[in-house]
């Protein structure tokens, strides 16, 4: 209701600035909605993905001069050209997006702001698009057109945004901003993800390049390629509230305005009060307006994929068990560091309906075992076969939507998520992509935490961030599970309720278990099987019985005497 | 003979270049922080040097410690207000973090640059004229430039390796967690290393303006510049620094006479953007 | 109790709690390291041992509880200045300064000292551990595994300290070396140096120690002289969660 009000206030001042003034005013309006459309580019990949740019200006003077060329040259009227001009802009995002998303934080930034001084330099050569001089285009008949052409930019910006912020699909790119290597163990395809919103990123900058070069009726290479548009851009999302749906929009207008009027006072010291603002909203709040706006309960993100109350929820259908192959085995599996073998040449299996335990002393290379077998890192020789196929040219997020979950030693919540979108973003992902919110609920149910499905991390309690982190391995709807030290941390009580669930999962559809823990009292009698690893090696297998009466094990935890 | 000329114009002009660089090796080796603002210090020090000693006839060199101690003021000043306060948010985070707050930082040195100094390109004519060797040219400027500038580098290499703080320093940038072992205030190691960044990029400012012309829009040249040397040579490595300081040195050399144009302009971002996409690891601390 | 106060413990923990993030690790922990002592803290991975040491050290500030230095609250207090306080820190890890060289890591240490007694250090150190004396130009990033041990030792005790803590220092080292390195504990001990040393290794712990302390999950289940508890069976009973 208040949406769809505020929507028709929107739409009233869009509608009177052009009734008041053709000039002066219209202007600036044009300029408003540029400067929101471009911002809302960023906030795509910086703001959602967590990818900041320092050069998406690359895309909007490629749309700019694209436009130019197709007007001029192919005389494509502007409003087929402006949106070929963003296609330009969103191709080149494909193109450079697969190498550049590779980059983490800093690398990126600074390979974008490479970019556009490249691009600066190559158009100021470029005599087939005018050189240093530029390209001069024909005149704009009615500005009211380019107005409205802004306009419709800017409300596809902002639907673009309000997609990301309702949709899964928008939940994949935040949880790559959150933790991408969680993310990615919960199946999420991080990398094709990233590359769609810079795609979006470099889309819509580059038809208000377009847009704007023929509002100007001329473009050259030092205003298609101005480095301060990339200045605003940060300082409007900034300011406005960084991975909002309405900051781009509030930082954009406010400072837009605000901006012309300190121009009347203090011509010529904008872009340094820019700078200030930025400088302050970093070390001030940094979440910006909107970040504010929340403290209060205003402007809330709204949940994603949140029905409006939680439904009961109903359990997977039992899938008829495929044949007699263990699910997991790994054979002479190696790893190598530089120097050190951290895993050196263990075999094991997990057959249908086994729980195995996998125990050993500190540097025995469990973690780095479990790494290698879900794929966070290469194994240097050896197999793993997942249901007697091989799994090792998969993608962690691939032998994850397979049914390999994993949970980790440290709870890898996405913490500005709430207990709802942690366990969906999973639920999307898994075996039960096809009953996303059902399955979703039910294992909520199960897990004990319908209560609090609403509540964002940060509210939990450890037991129940431990409950939230197994909840999230069951909304893949695994068959195997890979258990990393889920004891660590926890009170006998809190023991009690990871035991009860680990005996459990079987129900759950889980055809294998495969533990690794360092508590060993509180898993000993819950597992089939114990290996025992020391320096890499496996030096011990059988019930854990006759396992923890070996003298070869007792010797490797207690280690030798002096 | 023409190689020679412009090999030793390259090496010249890589003297400087370590300077440049150097400078923001210390603090992003320190603390992770790529000081967006880099190029702002070294264009500001350079245009107040030209404007100093355009009104008083002074010796820009006799101007260096005092812009040394100065930007080293400035700068024990801005770390703890600006940088400091994020790194309580983690490595990874304050790595991003302060891109943005140097980026703003950034546009505030150069338009005050550019209202105190308009945004022509203008350069000290000091010593305008070359000493003939042997048939090659050197040019004055650039020879005493390049010297001074390497001998500050080398300098810092002797108070890094050779002194007590110097080494605290280096230790601090190795591993946090082993210089508080020996008592080691980091967050006074921090202040430091940025304060010499500032002042050290500022001096390069000095001997920069001598031999080339700067504007203030050429800021984030020169810190894109800086930050391509470290790259090639090596995150937190001093020898392979000065190395790929002077190797890009001579290739831009190479490339504005074989090429021409803006060439040797762009070459540093080509590169740039090659060894990001085929080394990336080139970034990571050694 | 009337009479005469009794001297103050080399270090004191009172029932203190830490953590991170959401997980609490230390679980109002409390233990004691008597002067001139050698104490051990037994325990299997993940009880504690590393995060006990780390917040004794400063790394880590306790939620709740007192650390005492010879009587001295130091919780709370900044990592750098509790060095200076008197506890010599030799971290999991080792964390030494790769290309810097040994020469360089005994100077580093002993910088908070005055010359004299740094060089009175040094020359102790290379006495006490001679394959260093042979390396002092070799960047520490080349040493090998046991040779980095001891120049992490030697680090730690180049600061003066009068508590010495170690974290694991037996980890990835050959039997031989670890011997080699426990027996200048003696040397360590009539020169003032209490040590609270923490070990995965229940044998090494032992047979290294006056005392020991077994933790579990964050708090002390058995202590005991090292010897008696060397042929109690509940020791191993948790390690191996019996």
């Amino acid at each position: 209701m208040r949406g769809i009000l505020a929507g028709l206030v929107l739409l009233g001042i869009f509608i009177a600035i052009p009734l008041r003034s053709t000039g002066y005013l219209l202007q600036l309006g044009t300029d408003t909605l540029a400067a929101v459309a471009i911002a809302y580019g960023w906030n795509l990949i910086g703001g959602f993905a967590g990818y900041f740019s320092f050069g998406q200006v690359s895309f909007y003077g490629l749309g700019a001069y694209a436009t130019a060329l197709l007007v001029l040259r192919a005389h494509l009227p502007w409003y087929f050209a402006a949106p070929a001009g963003g296609l330009v802009g969103g191709c080149a995002a494909l193109l450079l997006g697969p190498i550049m998303l590779r980059l983490r934080g800093i690398l990126f930034a600074l390979g974008m702001l490479g970019l556009a001084r490249i691009l600066a330099v190559v158009f100021n050569q470029w005599r087939y698009a005018g050189g240093s001089v530029g390209l001069s285009l024909p005149a704009v008949l009615t500005p009211v057109s380019v107005y409205i052409g802004m306009g419709l930019l800017a409300l596809v910006a902002f639907c673009i945004t309000a997609y990301f912020v309702h949709s899964g699909f928008g939940l994949d790119v935040m949880s790559v901003n959150e933790d991408e290597d969680a993310a990615v163990s919960v199946g999420v395809p991080t990398t094709r993800v990233k590359v769609i919103a810079f795609v979006l990123s470099g889309f819509l900058p580059a038809i208000a390049g377009g847009l704007t070069a023929w509002n100007h009726s001329y473009i050259d290479p030092t205003s298609a390629f101005d480095p301060s548009i990339d200045l605003m851009t940060v300082v409007y999302v900034m300011f406005g509230g960084i991975g909002t749906l309405w900051g781009p929009f509030i930082g954009a207008v406010v400072l837009m305005i605000a901006g012309e009027e300190f121009l009347v006072y203090f011509p010529n010291l904008e872009l340094a009060l820019y700078g200030i603002v930025v400088i302050a909203t970093v070390l001030a709040f940094p979440g910006g307006l909107v970040g504010l706006a929340n403290r209060f309960g205003w402007l809330m993100r709204p949940i994603i994929l949140a029905p409006r109350r939680l439904p009961a929820g109903s359990a997977p259908e039992r899938a008829e068990p495929a044949g007699t192959l263990p699910v997991l085995e790994v054979r002479d599996l190696t790893v190598r560091f530089g120097g050190l073998t951290a895993v050196d040449r263990v075999s094991l299996s997990v057959a249908r309906g086994e729980t195995v335990c996998i125990i050993g002393a500190n540097g025995a290379g469990k973690t780095t075992l479990f790494n290698a077998i879900t794929g966070v890192i290469p194994a240097s020789s050896g197999e793993i076969l997942y249901h007697g196929a091989p799994v090792s040219h998969l993608p962690t997020f691939r032998r994850a939507q397979r049914g390999m979950a994993r949970s980790f030693q440290i709870p890898r919540l996405m913490r500005s998520f709430t207990v709802w979108e942690n366990v969906v973003l999973a639920s999307r992902h898994g075996r039960q992509s096809h009953r996303v919110v059902e399955h979703a609920a039910w294992v909520l149910h199960t897990m004990g935490l319908a209560g609090m499905w609403r509540d964002p991390v940060s509210r939990l309690t450890p037991g129940f961030q431990r409950q939230l982190e197994f909840a999230r391995v069951l909304a893949l709807h695994p068959e195997l599970v890979l258990l990393d030290e889920v004891m660590a941390g926890m009170t006998r009580a809190e023991q009690e309720d990871v035991r009860r669930v680990i005996r459990r999962l079987p129900e759950f559809g889980i055809a294998g278990v495969a533990l690794v823990e360092h508590v060993i009292a509180a898993v000993a009698d819950l597992c089939d099987r114990m290996v025992v690893l020391d320096f890499g090696r496996k030096i011990a297998e059988g019930p854990p019985a006759a396992v923890l009466a070996d003298p070869a094990v007792v010797r490797a935890y207690l280690g030798e005497p002096l | 003979m023409l190689a020679l000329q412009i090999l030793i114009n390259g090496l010249l002009l890589g003297g400087l270049y370590i300077l440049i660089a150097q400078s923001l090796n210390l603090i992003f080796g320190v603390m992770g922080v790529v000081n967006l603002a880099h190029g702002a210090f070294i264009v500001v020090a350079g245009l107040f040097t030209y404007w100093f000693a355009g009104r008083t006839g002074i010796n820009p060199l006799a101007l260096l410690p005092f812009v040394f101690v100065v930007m080293a003021l400035v700068g024990a000043v801005l770390q703890p207000l600006l940088v400091e306060p994020l790194m309580k948010f983690g490595r990874s985070k304050a790595e991003l973090l302060s891109l943005m707050v140097t980026f703003g930082l950034d546009y505030v040195l150069v338009e005050l640059a550019l209202q105190l100094w308009g945004s022509s390109f203008v350069s000290l004519p000091y010593l305008q004229s070359s000493w003939t060797l042997g048939g090659l040219a050197f040019s004055q400027a650039l020879v005493v430039s390049g010297g001074f500038a390497a001998a500050v580098s080398a300098l810092l290499y002797w108070w890094l390796n050779r002194t007590d703080s110097g080494k605290c320093l280096l230790a601090a940038s190795q591993s946090e967690t082993g210089a508080i072992c020996c008592g080691i205030d980091v967050r006074r190691v921090r202040m430091l290393a940025f304060a010499l960044g500032v002042a050290l990029a500022a001096s390069a400012g000095v001997l920069v303006i001598i031999v080339e012309a700067l504007a203030p829009q050429t800021a984030d040249d020169l810190t894109l510049l800086a930050f391509v040397i470290i790259a090639l040579g090596g995150l937190g490595s001093y020898a392979g620094v000065a190395v790929a300081a002077l190797l890009l040195g001579i290739a831009q050399s190479l490339t504005g006479y074989f090429v021409g144009g803006n060439a040797e302009y762009v070459l540093p971002y080509v590169l740039l953007i090659l060894v990001m996409v085929v080394r990336p690891g080139r970034f990571r601390p050694v | 109790m009337s009479g005469a106060a009794s001297p103050a413990p080399a270090l004191a923990v009172e029932e203190v709690t830490a953590g991170i993030g959401p997980l609490t690790i230390l679980d109002g922990l409390s233990l004691e390291l008597g002067a001139g002592e050698v104490v051990v803290v037994l325990g299997a991975n993940g009880a504690g041992k590393t995060t006990l040491l780390r917040t004794i050290a400063g790394l880590l500030a306790p939620r709740r509880g007192h650390i005492r230095l010879f009587g001295e609250p130091i919780e709370g207090r900044p990592a750098h200045q509790i060095t200076r306080a008197g506890i010599g820190h030799v971290p999991s890890g080792r964390e030494l300064f790769p290309r810097l060289t040994v020469a360089d890591h005994l100077e580093l240490g002993g910088r908070l000292s005055p010359s004299a007694r740094r060089a009175e250090l040094r020359r102790r150190m290379l006495a006490m551990f001679p394959v260093l004396g042979a390396r002092l130009g070799q960047r520490a990033g080349t040493l090998s595994g046991g040779e980095q041990q001891m120049l992490a030792i030697a680090r730690a005790l180049m600061t003066d300290p009068r508590v010495l803590l170690l974290d694991e220092p037996s980890t990835g080292l050959a039997p031989k070396i670890v011997l080699s390195v426990f027996r200048t504990f003696p040397v360590l001990r009539e020169q003032g140096v209490s040590i609270l040393l923490a070990e995965q290794s229940l044998a090494l712990g032992l047979s290294a120690a006056d005392r020991a302390y077994v933790v579990d999950q964050g708090r002390i289940v058995l202590s005991g002289a090292a010897r008696a508890l060397a042929s109690d069976h509940r020791v191993v009973d948790t390690y191996l969660g019996r």
